[in-house]
């Protein structure tokens, strides 16, 4: 890059071009182009997610600039660390700090998390999920964040009412709050946080042992939009019957897997809001009764709508089709009763719908695929696991209609030969690619939709057993963003393979089990290419011995998670 | 009379039946039985033709127990005098009567020394001989018992002959039948199930007046009182008068022992205790039937539903009071009284603040006073969680205070608050009651304490919850009135330290 082009792009240009710039490649190949854009860029950057603890006080020096820390992936994080952070770390760096990220920081200890928080005068959100080991103390500390709109709690086993309460009274400002698995918590607390913290936006409740009192809580709260209660088998259709009359701005709801609740709790929160945009209801009711159907009729602004695993009937899903216009995801996974006929009314009415979940409705055909196709140009995502009938006709037609698909689930669906991959191929824009159990496809195929999806990031070919070693070279090279890939039980790919597989270097995610004619040589290959590795499935890969093992351990920094099984008990430490 | 009365809680049918074998033990006594008869028979009849002038004696004998009227003709022998002098009091008669008392109790007690000393040689008695002597004193204690009751009986006042309200003819068979009972020489069984509410009746008070000797009349007058209106209606909800109502005197209230030994006269507070003790007397105490649980409602028929008077006179719980509210058991009468009429003598000895009348209630206090604490950022605690919620949820800036030293707050069950909103009424017992509790807060305690008394399933449920037993009061309440049950039990036949007969089973299931 010459000296004169910076000169035309003056720093405030550099930072608009930056913008525009979001992939981790990307931007890292813009700070290898010089010293100055690399400035430009430490300057501009908000986001920080830090891989490994011992590079973390040279980036926060670098990166002055920072609003988001995510140390999720540094669990080994404890309080001495969060001591020389903040004493060593370079001045004022917590001063603009918005976001923290502390999610599976189970090291942490309420002290320095307290020290953390109160060293952030402007921290907004506070991700500490998954700390399992997370009560009453921490909750405490979190609460010295006077400041916090987000708080997300998920799998705090140890948090009770008490540190609910402590957050609730602390952070007044609560906007987005999950508690989600924290068992402990009760009603008590649940209607405390509704008293104490009007502005909630956001709640998550799921899998708490809460009745419908806490609904009654909830009701109470005027500005909430998004209330996700999975899983609370303890509130039943008086709870509903409270939110009918509470929540005016109510925009989402999640009832899944709540047993308790029945057609008319849900007809009563439907007829109380009929601006719902989004409703989740799957595995809470056995079939969807007349009275509901007519219901969901009134709710015009309606967008989102996934019932998972209830039996339909044709006349629903005519319903939606007829009056929903708006409708943009549909989630029928494991709904008994969904046909061709049922499907062509909805989507004659639907022609903005997005995603569509049809796993495992087997009596779906070719027709129906072809008619999505044909009326949902939009579609972006299309979930067809377990639909036997579907074959490479339906595959033309999204090929050369739905050219936005994004995600295709075909797992299992046996009549996805070469043919199909080839008509898929169309679909460049094709991100996410499940072919797992398609046992008819074979390199050939592969290499159709390697050199067409160039977005491909993620693939899924488990038991794909006629896929090889060229198959894989093909997704070398055409497939270059590939971060996650499944080739468990491929029993044709041997250590060429993987050497073509080393070429992935954004390759972060991959599983290999049951591969018998890969050895270490492989092995190696792919621990010292693919830098960002983190997940490792090696389980029954009974070739591969000490030596491959050593090359991970010696290469792969960034490796997280190994699963090795059979013949070798290796486990690496994550670092 | 304490320890004989407990032996004489054996049952009626069996004693009579006894009475007939010529045992040679039985020489002394056996005058008795044709008196008895002899009275028996005639003086209902003589009763039933009475003209007006003694109307109003026949109308007063449906209302007084049955076993006052059969039994307080059978001391005397001149029966035909007797009804008239019932109604005008004669201390001579009473006199005999008392005379009569004594001479028997002494015959049994030379007879109880007898089967004593044979006691020492161990083969000379077979078991059943042994059986049969028992039997026999139980026989002799009834009857003196029954005539220590018609003696007192015989002191009411008249008020009572008012309140008769059932038909001469139906009280007078009604007295028949409980003549058949004591002295028929039929099988009991035969006989129990005819017996309608009047004889479990009679049953029952003569467990409840056997042991406090000097309330016969109390106890009496209770009964009569309530007696006329068991006749009307038995209901679930007990409306007025649908029960019995009992009263226990102060004394009787406050006395350490309910159970004594009938050999040495140690008291227990419980039976279970004492029958662990007799086991000291003899291997006839040690029988696994001896020792069993003497008494089990088979539920067969219906038992009388009792309700206990507090007799602190302008108390709610007194039946004098306006608004009336009976007490439920024994146990219920008791703790009342202590907790009402009585000082607090307990002092907790952590907070060294609060008192207490019942040392059950202490206990408990001192179980969770200084632990447990539900505690504010403000310094004021709380016994309960939802409590400590409350007050948070009402003042600004208050904010739970997690304690410094455990790593864990100590979570309560979840099932806490579903339970706490249908006791709320109970709950307010359990304020803590720190070093430094709020003053006002205790006070608050204690008043409502008081206010809890009145209702006795709540008042049980309260003390469950200081025992932090939130799960399941219901388990919990249930077991002082089961205790209750089993600590007045030496009123029951079972407590009679032999196994029962089979025949005479349902006799003792009725008792």
């Amino acid at each position: 890059m010459s000296e004169s082009l910076l000169c035309v792009l003056t720093e405030d240009l550099l930072v608009r071009v930056l913008h525009h710039l979001h992939s981790d490649a990307d931007r890292k190949s813009w700070r290898l182009v010089c010293k100055h854009l690399n400035r430009v860029e430490s300057l501009t950057r908000t986001t920080i997610r830090i891989l490994r603890i011992e590079f973390l006080l040279a980036l926060l020096h670098k990166f002055r600039n920072i609003q988001e820390l995510d140390l999720s992936l540094c669990p080994r994080i404890d309080d001495g660390a969060v001591k020389v952070m903040l004493s060593q770390g370079s001045p004022g760096w917590t001063r603009g700090l918005k976001r923290l990220v502390l999610s599976r920081a189970t090291g942490l200890g309420h002290s320095g998390l307290e020290q953390l928080v109160r060293a952030c005068p402007l921290l907004e959100a506070v991700d500490v999920s998954h700390c399992w080991g997370f009560g009453d103390r921490e909750a405490a500390a979190i609460s010295c964040g006077t400041r916090l709109r987000e708080v997300n709690m998920d799998k705090c086993l140890g948090v009770t009412d008490i540190g609910l309460a402590r957050i609730a009274v602390g952070c007044s400002r609560l906007e987005r709050l999950s508690l989600k698995w924290c068992f402990e918590i009760s009603d008590l607390g649940v209607d405390l946080l509704c008293k104490k913290c009007f502005y909630l936006k956001v709640l998550d409740v799921s899998y708490l042992k809460v009745t419908s009192k806490s609904l009654r809580s909830i009701a109470s709260l005027l500005n909430l939009e998004v209330l996700v209660m999975v899983g609370c088998s303890l509130v039943d259709d008086v709870g509903l019957r409270y939110l009918e009359n509470g929540c005016p701005l109510l925009k989402t709801i999640d009832v899944s897997r709540c047993n308790c609740i029945s057609s008319s709790g849900l007809i009563s929160l439907v007829s109380g809001h009929v601006d719902l945009v989004q409703i989740a209801a799957g595995y809470c009711l056995s079939e969807l009764s007349g009275p509901l159907v007519h219901c969901l009729k009134n709710l015009e602004q309606l967008s989102v709508i996934r019932i998972d695993g209830v039996q339909v009937s044709d006349f629903f899903l005519q319903t939606i089709g007829k009056n929903c216009k708006f409708i943009v995801e549909l989630g029928l996974s494991k709904c008994i009763g969904v046909t061709n006929m049922g499907i062509l009314h909805l989507v004659s009415g639907c022609g903005s719908l997005k995603i569509l979940d049809l796993t495992c409705c087997r009596s779906i055909t070719d027709a129906a695929i072809s008619t999505i196709a044909d009326t949902c140009p939009d579609l972006v995502c299309l979930r067809l696991e377990s639909c036997d009938m579907v074959t490479e006709n339906c595959i033309y037609h999204l090929g050369s209609s739905c050219l936005l698909l994004e995600e295709l689930d075909l797992t299992d669906c046996s009549g996805i030969n070469d043919i199909a991959l080839k008509y898929l191929s169309g679909c460049s824009e094709l991100v996410r690619l499940k072919l797992g159990l398609c046992t008819n496809i074979s390199n050939i195929g592969l290499s159709q939709i390697a050199y067409n999806c160039r977005k491909m990031a993620e693939l899924d070919l488990y038991r794909c057993v006629y896929i090889g070693d060229d198959g894989l070279a093909a997704l070398a090279s055409g497939c270059k963003k590939l971060m996650k890939l499944n080739v468990s039980y491929c029993n044709r790919i041997t250590d060429k393979g993987m050497e073509y597989l080393s070429h992935l270097g954004e390759l972060s995610e991959l599983e290999m089990r049951g591969l018998s004619n890969v050895t270490s040589i492989g092995i190696k290959a792919v621990a010292l290419s693919c830098k960002r590795l983190a997940d490792l499935d090696l389980k029954h890969c009974e070739k591969i011995d000490d030596s491959g093992f050593w090359a991970l351990a010696f290469y792969s920094q960034n490796l997280r998670q190994k699963t090795c099984y059979a013949g070798n008990t290796w486990f690496l430490q994550p670092v | 009379m304490d320890p004989k009365g407990s032996l004489c809680s054996n049952n009626w049918a069996r004693s009579a039946c006894l009475t007939s074998p010529g045992n040679g033990l039985q020489t002394n006594m056996s005058s008795d039985p044709s008196p008895f008869c002899g009275v028996r028979i005639e003086a209902p009849f003589k009763d039933f033709n009475q003209p007006s002038t003694n109307q109003s004696l026949l109308m007063a004998e449906p209302n007084k127990d049955i076993k006052i009227s059969d039994i307080e003709n059978c001391p005397l022998t001149d029966s035909s005098s007797q009804t008239g002098k019932l109604q005008d009091w004669d201390p001579n008669v009473m006199l005999n009567n008392l005379s009569f008392l004594e001479e028997k109790i002494h015959q049994l007690q030379g007879l109880v020394h007898l089967i004593d000393n044979k006691k020492c040689q161990p083969f000379a008695q077979p078991d059943a001989l042994v059986t049969q002597e028992q039997q026999l004193i139980t026989a002799d204690l009834t009857s003196i018992i029954v005539q220590l009751i018609s003696t007192a009986g015989s002191l009411l006042p008249s008020v009572r002959h008012t309140l008769a309200n059932t038909s001469p003819l139906v009280s007078q068979l009604s007295q028949l039948r409980g003549l058949n009972l004591p002295f028929g020489s039929g099988p009991s069984g035969g006989i129990q199930p005819q017996n309608n509410n009047v004889n479990k009746v009679f049953d029952q008070s003569t467990q409840n007046d056997v042991p406090n000797n000097c309330e016969v009349e109390q106890n009496n007058m209770e009964e009569h009182e309530t007696k006329d209106e068991e006749d009307v209606e038995e209901g679930e909800n007990l409306p007025p008068g649908s029960y019995e109502i009992l009263q226990l005197e102060k004394e009787e209230i406050l006395a350490p022992h309910t159970h004594f030994c009938t050999i040495c006269g140690k008291g227990f507070k419980r039976d279970a205790n004492l029958r662990m003790h007799m086991r000291g007397h003899g291997d006839e105490y040690k029988t696994p039937a001896a020792l069993a649980k003497p008494h089990k409602e088979t539920g067969s028929e219906p038992k009388l539903i009792k309700r206990y008077s507090c007799p602190y006179a302008g108390c709610k719980r007194n039946k004098d009071h306006k608004k009336f509210q009976p007490l439920k058991t024994i146990l219920c009468v008791k703790n009342h009284y202590k907790r009402t009429h009585c000082d607090k003598s307990y002092t907790c000895s952590r907070c060294h603040t609060k008192k207490f009348s019942v040392m059950a209630d202490l206990k408990t206090h001192e179980k969770h006073c200084g632990k447990d604490k539900w505690l504010c950022s403000c310094g004021t605690t709380f016994s309960r969680k939802d409590k400590l919620f409350g007050h948070i949820a009402l003042f600004q800036g208050h904010t739970p205070a997690i304690p410094l030293e455990e790593t864990k707050v100590p979570a309560a069950p979840t099932d806490l608050d579903s339970k706490d909103n249908t006791c709320d009424k109970v709950g307010n017992m359990n304020f803590c009651f720190g070093s430094n509790p709020p003053n006002e807060n205790e006070v608050q305690n204690i008043m409502d304490v008081k206010g809890n008394i009145d209702d006795p399933i709540n008042y049980f449920s309260s003390l469950n919850f200081e025992g932090c037993n939130f799960g399941g009061f219901n388990e919990f309440s249930q077991s002082p009135f089961e205790d209750s049950d089993a600590s007045f039990s030496f009123l029951m036949s079972g407590s009679f330290n032999y196994a029962p007969k089979p025949g005479c089973e349902s006799t003792s299931d009725n008792l």
